[in-house]
């Protein structure tokens, strides 16, 4: 398996504040973040509101600037690119977003829409190739060509993320980041999503980013799975039965509702509150939470280390 | 005893009927969960209960709505104003928009007793505290003066759940109480509901989209789809032995993150509109195994029967 996508050490700083009345304060959203992706893998990135997520998936696609860090993408040091090379390869990396009713320019029709990307990348197409290329796409995604006529305000949410993921394929692209694709959807069509990726991903080789909060759909969909908590990666799941051994996960899972009342389970309350981000202790910012956390915890960031190919940043990895 | 007895109930708002054929019973110290994917009609059935239709220029149309043996759809405003908020309490979906954000919240929790147990200034101060202690919010006393901004969303939605019980409510309606909240969040907030409900013998009614949460929580299911109710039953059997086509097809969407392998069927097609019910049986569009009959005869829900499913075909036991 060769690797499509190597993240070494990235973080990125927000500042806030300023001014006469309001001292600067910064955070680190995403800090000192390393993995890579295999091409044809799904690697999964869970975690709360506000722990990164979406900053991460940011910033590996240089969306926004890193503070620090590097990203390897087919072997190109993706920060090092000048703005033309960087938009040539912004073919190969594609992102659908949360909420595809803002995706979509609602004055575009749908046909405009799929087709924006070739103009973005200067590709000239006659008004019957681009006919042809959004049908194409269309019937890609299982849309009608038939609706390439019409508007988003026409469209159910549904068919809308649709067409939020024809516009990333439509470049050929290697590494789609998909950032929590179905959290607006019904679970009916949520279902119908998930399968469609699955297909697109097997038919077209493709390998995913796959953010979301939701831990079952993530260990359903994703061969990885990185746990995220207040800007750091504090456990790698190699595989999604392996079991856990960062207690913040371990609270994550049991937190998790089974679908089936045999399953029934006494939820044990987590306590404490999430620290301020603008504000971490010196230690583990879990430490505060968590039910085996010693004075090491308290005052020793533990680091992600991986002795058996299962990263866990823990000083009592359970 | 019967807490809540809902028959045949269907609402309109101006020319269009949103809702119709929704009926559910339940008892003291019992938990139902209505679930349904948006636009099924679980919140206008909440509000049709709390007597909130007028606010969205909606009325009764046919159906009652017996609280406690009270009949609610004839009272006036005055009445219902009594009810909510004293023996009927709301949880909201969104803590974020439910409170005041100029006001600290120990006033806003306190304004319930108030105004439906007449307590004194100081008398409710020390019922809110008690409350807050109750709901295992940590150093009550200090929180009472904090401003909604001041706290987490779980923490906010822990007040409005305060709020609820204020005046010590037979009845709690919840309309998706974690919706808005983070998992672990969730978790807490499901569990200290269903403690709620144990220890003072509420009933709730619990609305959410959620099918894992109605696994975990509820006692029994009422499953609505597209402004109707489909099925409804005792909550092993329902996951167990969906009757429904609908119901059975829902169970199928949701990842059994923890059991797993078993792979997703989504139901092709969507939602139809308000505009856009279909005749006969409002599933049959995208239903698998509907026939000629489906799209021609509404199909009966029975009201007074534990179970039901508003199905020509409804699905017989699974072996």
């Amino acid at each position: 398996m060769t690797t499509l996508l190597d993240v070494r050490h990235l973080s990125k700083k927000f500042v806030s504040g300023g001014g006469p009345f309001r001292p600067v304060r910064s955070m680190h959203a995403v800090n000192d973040v390393s993995f890579s992706v295999d091409t044809g893998r799904v690697v999964g990135v869970v975690g709360e509101s506000g722990c990164g997520k979406s900053t991460l998936a940011r910033l590996v696609l240089r969306l926004i600037e890193p503070s620090s860090g590097d990203v390897q993408f087919e072997d190109l040091d993706l920060l090092a690119q000048k703005p033309k090379p960087m938009r040539a390869l912004r073919a190969r990396m594609q992102m659908v977003f949360q909420d595809p009713y803002s995706a979509i320019d609602p004055r575009y029709t749908i046909r405009n829409a799929v087709t924006e990307p070739f103009q973005v990348q200067g590709v000239r197409q006659t008004a019957s190739e681009a006919d042809d290329k959004t049908a194409e796409l269309l019937s890609m995604v299982g849309l009608s060509e038939q609706l390439a006529g019409s508007y988003p305000h026409q469209l159910s949410g549904g068919q809308k993320q649709r067409v939020g993921i024809a516009r990333a394929l439509a470049l050929n692209p290697a590494l789609l980041v998909l950032d929590e694709p179905t959290a607006s959807l019904d679970v009916s069509v949520q279902a119908q999503i998930i399968s469609l990726l699955e297909k697109l991903r097997d038919e077209l080789n493709l390998t995913y980013i796959f953010i979301s909060h939701d831990l079952s759909l993530v260990k359903y969909f994703c061969d990885e799975i990185l746990v995220m908590y207040l800007g750091r990666v504090v456990e790698a799941l190699p595989s999604t039965d392996a079991a856990a051994r960062h207690p913040y996960t371990r609270t994550l899972l049991d937190s998790t509702f089974d679908p089936d009342p045999k399953l029934r389970r006494t939820i044990e309350p987590l306590g404490g509150e999430v620290p301020s981000p603008f504000d971490l202790p010196p230690g583990c910012a879990f430490a505060a939470r968590c039910p085996v956390a010693t004075e090491k915890c308290r005052t020793e960031l533990p680091v992600l280390r991986a002795d058996d190919g299962h990263p866990v940043a823990c000083h009592h990895p359970l | 005893m019967t807490m809540l007895s809902v028959q045949d109930l269907g609402v309109s708002i101006g020319p269009i009927a949103p809702l119709s054929g929704v009926s559910f019973q339940l008892e003291r110290g019992e938990i139902i969960g209505i679930v349904g994917e948006s636009g099924s009609g679980k919140s206008l059935t909440a509000m049709g209960i709390m007597g909130l239709l007028p606010l969205i220029g909606g009325q009764i149309d046919h159906g009652t709505v017996e609280f406690d043996g009270i009949e609610l759809t004839g009272l006036s405003e005055n009445e219902y104003r009594k009810l909510r908020g004293g023996r009927i309490g709301l949880i909201t979906q969104n803590p974020m928009t439910s409170l005041d954000p100029l006001k600290k919240i120990g006033p806003q929790v306190d304004a319930v007793s108030r105004l439906h147990l007449g307590l004194d200034r100081a008398g409710a101060k020390a019922r809110t505290v008690e409350l807050l202690g109750d709901l295992r919010i940590p150093e009550p006393a200090s929180i009472y003066h904090l401003y909604p901004h001041q706290m987490s969303g779980g923490m906010k939605q822990r007040i409005v759940i305060a709020m609820a019980l204020g005046a010590d409510p037979d009845l709690l309606i919840a309309d998706e109480p974690t919706t808005a909240l983070d998992v672990t969040v969730q978790a807490q907030i499901i569990r200290l509901l269903g403690d709620l409900v144990k220890q003072r013998d509420l009933s709730l009614v619990l609305i959410t989209h959620d099918m894992s949460v109605v696994a975990q929580t509820c006692d029994k299911v009422m499953v609505m789809y597209a402004g109707t109710a489909v099925e409804r039953g005792p909550v092993q059997d329902i996951f167990d032995n969906p009757k429904h086509p609908y119901t059975k097809a829902l169970i199928g969407c949701i990842p059994h993150g923890l059991s797993e392998t078993v792979r997703l069927k989504g139901i092709e097609g969507t939602v139809p509109g308000v505009a856009q019910y279909p005749s006969g049986c409002r599933f049959h569009p995208r239903c698998t195994i509907a026939e000629e009959v489906c799209t021609r005869n509404v199909p009966v829900f029975e009201t007074g029967a534990k179970r039901a499913a508003a199905c020509h075909f409804a699905l017989e036991a699974a072996q």
